[in-house]
């Protein structure tokens, strides 16, 4: 059983490798595609007509833009083995530097998202199954799918508007890290961590409905529910493992894209987060700090990818030998 | 009573039987009304869309400065923007973008997405694993990241805009037909046809594509709501369909968010179409999985 | 005697001091605002935006500021330099420094410093930047002759020399510390300015503490500064209204004023200012049918400006008709003169049956299609846009939009890919040199993506440029108005933006200016309690 689950573990972890080197290869050729560089947007932005043409040169010559594109690439890669992600192409500060704070206020909002997602899934998917086709069931589709149909900016802009116009109070206006004051923090971050969660509450809560609907047809529960017996039984561990496990993965795989993936969200709510720096980035043609940042959505995104299979193969035998 | 269809095929059937569509729609009505009901909206959807000319009260493109920002009136029934054109044309000019951007990008997706998620499972080996590598990759890219690498590469626009979003819809779609697919097959029939020395394509086509319909429509549904709400959000970011063109998303930009409070109705209507749209969709495609998925029968 | 003279004193101080009570600046308070961009670097010689003014702007002195007071944001001010003269010839400025200046680490500024950065924004070394260098090719050196002494001597006489020192860019940095590391100033900071560096927080803040030995007794009034980078106007709004913000030095549209007018009443006093801010419509003089001036004009005779100045000035920021001049600036051509010209004309029916004519004389068949390319910048180019596109639909022409994001809209310009584009200006004080300079043949300036070569432009600008006699300059700044706008409709102009600066009314001591560069030194502001 060991050796099965060693061999599966390495098998997975494998092949990690050429996925990340696909995204590397990807983002690196689709900006490169993308039409304007990273000199053009600094000077131009504001009329740019005093400044000569040579002086653009001389900056691409430093960024190393004028080099062959493989040997940016290969410098990009060997910086990665050594840990070295490079400096933005934008401020010219190092990419950890730029990251760190946005990344902790995106993680915070990913967790805090989850975790409203996954309150609100459970609960919901089992009420809606245990009252399959009644009102309740409808109402909890309803009330789900709403969440997801609302854009989410929409959503949020609603949301300010009410909190300005009926309690005339604001959240925070900027990031404290929640060992520094968590008040302050939690005080920003609940909002959309709520607007958030429950749009992504509306996956979890179908699929925590259907997993559910399968556990309630199973024989014994049938019985069961002829006895009366039916609320314990539901409740047990069996069924519980069995029906929770395809929510928590639907979310957890989901939590990755959380972290890059919150553009509008970050805008309306005035947050600085990664999605932000994503959309700056882009627009700022800076490769190198939108490299970096692919590559941890990316990497983030298969870790827990791999946990998950990881988890499913201990809990399932059978998968480790496909 | 009728057979409760179970795939596409024993719809088809029941439509062919005695009692024909209108008792599978009726029975459909009456066993699934959420799901009818997002039927309802779509059809609603695809009528203003077909027929904007004839409903629209006005061109959509046509400013009016001294009506600007007029509330619901006789003569605006859903008031007018900033630049005095008329809020219902514009919606039901609107319903035909959104239609034709969430179609467009629904079925590149689905049409794409199942094509290799089909050969990927059918081929197997060698094949199927790079192929899923592939699939990895752009998979790892946040969707939304995604869309706007595309439309920074291709430009803005509506075009452009179907083709940012199908791109991240296709290795998603891929996933779930070739986990679908997989399980075909197995299938006996799958087998003889090989053992007949069919080609591969007509294998794939005639063989396995029919019976993973059902997951691609499911798919198709849950992506075309999808697509409105990110054509929305591109839009919102100003990287999606141009002005002055009619289009839900871009309604909530700029002036609809500025105007929020003094004139709700810029914002509220085509936030109110869009979600209604994507529950339309959702609801639709829900009731549709719930009916075709084998293993939630309660009968 | 003496007695009497001394209670007389007294009286007197006593009564001016209760009658400017009212008016005393109240030490004290954090001035918080949001800064709707971040600027890469903190370097000003570099820079463009005011992303970096805003925040970074109270570290440091200029050598000439434009007065604070001064709403036309043109008048010049002493700053580090004390006083100026300037040679018979208009060729030698000489300006008198400041004894007693302290940059923030302690060390005195003297000449060489003030030197040592002028060299480096005027004649930077290979691999420094300097964004306005090309403003300052009229400059032959920069000499400090004593340590209080700063001297520009000029290759010949210019009207707009004075003008461009007062550059709000012009930080004077520390000459020792340049000789080290020229590129020092990017990711530090050491000034002279009124407020100290505290901290930088990589998209969230900036902090800035008072200064103590400020050089200007008694300044600046507050105790410290916070600039929050807020990207979304929204929650720059929102901010404002929810009075956690006292001020944001941009600009908010016309809807946010009246947002916040309406939710705060009084607590919100409103600034309003022409901008030297403008949109125009370039035009790719190389691409048919546009090289024929005849269409060029039908396109803006069509633009109904007087009309749109009346309804867009309700949803956008834009508001004065105008030329290449701000209205109500020294070198703006007054609204009587300025209708004359094409496009600017009051009769809007006559205007456009006359663009009718000229595209039908052009040979431009009913229903030609070309496409417009914007900035995918919402305010105002989208509002501006839609009116554009509607208005050359009322002469027949059927206009697509093409929406470029940030840096892929240059490409297109710069290798003349495109037909018709929206271009802009945005100056720090209104200067004819500074303001018309784009418009020059792009032989001369290759920003200009208009794509033509017109000599008679280039002269005129030339000749208004070395003019002393100020009637003189005016005359001629008009002909090259009428030469680019009538004449030649080289490009159009759209509407003046407005600057629309609703504040908490706790904040005294700042005027509003045509520039969003200006004034943002923050010595003057204090806020009430």
């Amino acid at each position: 059983m060991r050796a099965g689950m060693t061999g599966y573990i390495l098998k997975r972890l494998l092949l990690i490798i050429p996925t990340l080197f696909g995204v590397a290869v990807l983002i690196f050729l689709l900006l490169r595609v993308v039409p304007g560089d990273v000199v053009e947007a600094r000077y131009m932005g504001q009329g740019g007509q005093f400044q000569s043409q040579e002086q653009m040169q001389l900056e691409r010559k430093k960024l190393g833009l004028d080099q062959p594109m493989w040997k940016q690439f290969t410098t990009w890669m060997a910086g990665i083995a050594r840990l070295d992600f490079g400096l933005s192409m934008w401020t010219g500060s190092p990419i950890t530097e730029e990251i760190k704070l946005r990344f902790a206020l995106s993680l915070q909002l990913a967790i805090m998202a989850s975790t409203v997602a996954t309150l609100l899934a459970i609960p919901l998917g089992i009420l809606a199954a245990i009252k399959q086709d009644t009102w309740v069931d409808y109402a909890v589709r309803v009330f789900s799918i709403a969440g997801l149909a609302m854009p989410s900016f929409w959503l949020g802009i609603l949301m300010i508007l009410c909190m300005l116009i009926i309690f005339k109070w604001l959240p925070p206006m900027v990031f404290t890290p929640f060992w520094v004051n968590p008040w302050e923090n939690l005080a920003q971050l609940f909002w959309p961590a709520l607007a958030v969660g429950y749009r992504y509450s509306a996956v979890g809560t179908r699929m925590m409905r259907s997993a559910m609907l399968e556990v309630l047809r199973e024989d014994y529960i049938r019985t069961a529910r002829a006895k009366g017996l039916w609320m314990k039984l539901i409740l047990s561990r069996h069924a519980m493992k069995n029906a929770i496990l395809p929510v928590l993965t639907i979310i957890s795989l989901e939590f990755a894209f959380l972290l890059g993936g919150l553009v509008v969200t970050e805008q309306v709510f005035n947050l600085n987060g990664l999605g932000m720096l994503f959309v700056e980035a882009i627009a700022r043609r800076d490769y190198t700090l939108t490299q970096a940042l692919v590559m941890l959505v990316a990497t983030t995104f298969l870790i827990v990818n791999f946990a998950v299979d990881i988890a499913y193969a201990w809990l399932d035998p059978r998968i480790r030998y496909r | 009573m009728a057979v409760t269809p179970q795939t596409v095929e024993d719809l088809a059937h029941a439509g062919r039987s005695r009692g024909g569509w209108w008792s599978v729609v009726a029975d459909f009505i009456r066993r699934r009304p959420l799901g009818a009901i997002g039927a309802a909206i779509i059809l609603v959807m695809v009528f203003l869309a077909a027929t904007a000319e004839l409903i629209a009260p006005y061109d959509p493109l046509a400013t009016d400065y001294a009506a600007m920002l007029a509330a619901p009136n006789k003569t605006h029934w859903l008031g007018t923007d900033a630049y005095g054109r008329d809020v219902l044309s514009r919606m039901v000019y609107g319903s035909r973008t959104a239609l034709m951007v969430g179609l467009g990008a629904s079925l590149l997706g689905a049409v794409f997405g199942s094509m290799i998620g089909v050969a990927s499972a059918y081929f197997g080996g060698r094949v199927d694993l790079v192929v899923q590598r592939v699939m990895d990759v752009f998979f790892a890219f946040p969707v939304i990241i995604l869309a706007l690498a595309v439309v920074a590469v291709l430009g803005t626009g509506a075009g452009n805009v179907i083709l940012a979003i199908a791109t991240p819809m296709i290795p998603r779609c891929a996933r779930v037909v070739r986990a679908s697919a997989l399980s075909v097959r197995e299938m006996p029939y799958v087998d003889a046809a090989r053992a007949a020395g069919f080609v591969h394509s007509r294998i794939i086509l005639r063989h396995m594509l029919p019976n993973v319909m059902a997951p691609i429509l499911i798919m198709a549904t849950a992506f075309l709501g999808e697509a409105i709400l990110l054509e929305a959000s591109l839009s919102f970011l100003g990287l999606g369909v141009t002005e002055p063109t009619a289009a839900w998303g871009l309604m909530l930009r700029g002036a609809a968010v500025e105007f929020a409070e003094s004139a709700p109705w810029m914002a509220v209507f085509p936030g109110l179409a869009i979600s209604l749209a994507v529950f339309g969709f959702n609801l639709f495609g829900d009731s549709l999985r719930d009916a075709l998925d084998p293993r939630l029968r309660t009968q | 005697m003496r007695q009497i003279v001394r209670l007389f004193a007294l009286a007197a101080a006593a009564a001016l001091s209760l009658a400017s009570i009212a008016q005393t600046p109240r030490s004290g308070g954090e001035l918080v605002f949001p800064v709707p961009s971040e600027p890469p670097s903190y370097d000003g010689h570099r820079e463009e935006t005011f992303g970096l003014i805003h925040p970074f702007a109270p570290f440091y002195n200029t050598l000439l500021r434009v007065d604070p007071n001064d709403t036309g944001g043109t008048k010049p001010a002493p700053s580090l330099a004390e006083s100026w003269t300037v040679s018979p010839d208009s060729k030698t400025y000489t300006f008198k420094l400041r004894s007693g200046v302290k940059f923030h680490d302690g060390s005195e500024m003297t000449s060489k410093d003030v030197k040592a950065s002028y060299d480096k924004i005027i004649f930077p070394p290979a691999g420094v930047g300097s964004t306005r260098q090309g403003q300052y090719a009229v400059v032959e050196a920069v000499e400090a002759p004593d340590a209080y002494t700063v001297r520009f001597r000029l290759k010949y006489a210019s009207a707009s020399f004075l003008a461009s020192l007062l550059s709000p860019y012009n930080f004077i940095y520390k000459a020792d510390t340049l000789a080290k590391d020229m590129n020092w100033y990017e990711k530090n900071i050491m000034g002279t300015g009124p407020f100290t560096f505290v901290e930088h927080v990589k998209g969230s803040h900036v902090v800035g503490k008072k200064n103590a030995n400020y050089w200007d007794q008694g300044k600046p009034y507050l105790d410290g500064f916070r600039a929050i980078f807020m990207p979304s106007s929204s929650a720059q709004v929102a901010a404002v209204r929810a009075e956690r913000a006292h001020i944001q030095f941009r600009g908010f549209s016309p809807k946010d004023r009246d947002t916040l007018k309406a939710a705060l009443g009084d607590k919100i006093t409103v600034q309003e200012s022409p901008w030297d801010c403008i949109l125009m419509v370039g035009i790719n003089h190389e691409k048919k049918p546009f090289d024929d001036k005849r269409v060029r004009r039908a396109l803006s005779l069509a633009l109904d400006r007087h009309e749109a100045s009346k309804s867009l000035s309700q949803i956008a920021i834009v508001k004065a008709v105008a030329g290449v001049q701000v209205p109500g600036t020294p070198f703006a051509t007054p609204p009587e003169e300025l209708n004359k010209l094409a496009g600017y004309w009051t009769d809007a029916a006559k205007s456009r049956a006359e663009a009718r004519r000229l595209l039908k004389e052009a040979g431009v068949p009913e229903g030609f299609s070309f496409t417009f390319t914007n900035r995918g910048v919402p305010m105002p180019y989208e509002p501006l846009a839609v009116w554009m596109i509607d208005q050359w639909r009322q002469i027949g022409l059927n206009v697509k939009q093409e929406v470029l994001e940030g840096a892929a809209y240059f490409t297109p310009l710069r290798t003349g890919g495109t037909q018709v584009h929206m271009d802009f200006q945005c100056g720090y004080i209104v200067e004819p040199d500074l303001d018309m300079y784009k418009f020059l043949s792009t032989s001369r300036n290759p920003a200009n993506y208009g794509r033509y070569s017109d000599p008679v432009l280039d002269d005129l600008y030339d000749k208004q440029s070395r003019a002393t006699n100020v009637e003189e300059r005016k005359r001629l700044v008009r002909q090259f108005e009428k030469r680019l706008l009538d004449e030649e409709a080289h490009y159009l102009m759209t509407l003046q933006w407005h600057r629309i600066i609703p504040h908490s009314s706790k904040l005294k001591g700042w005027t509003v200016t045509p520039s969003h560069y200006l004034n943002n030194t923050l010595d003057t502001v204090w806020l009430t309690q």
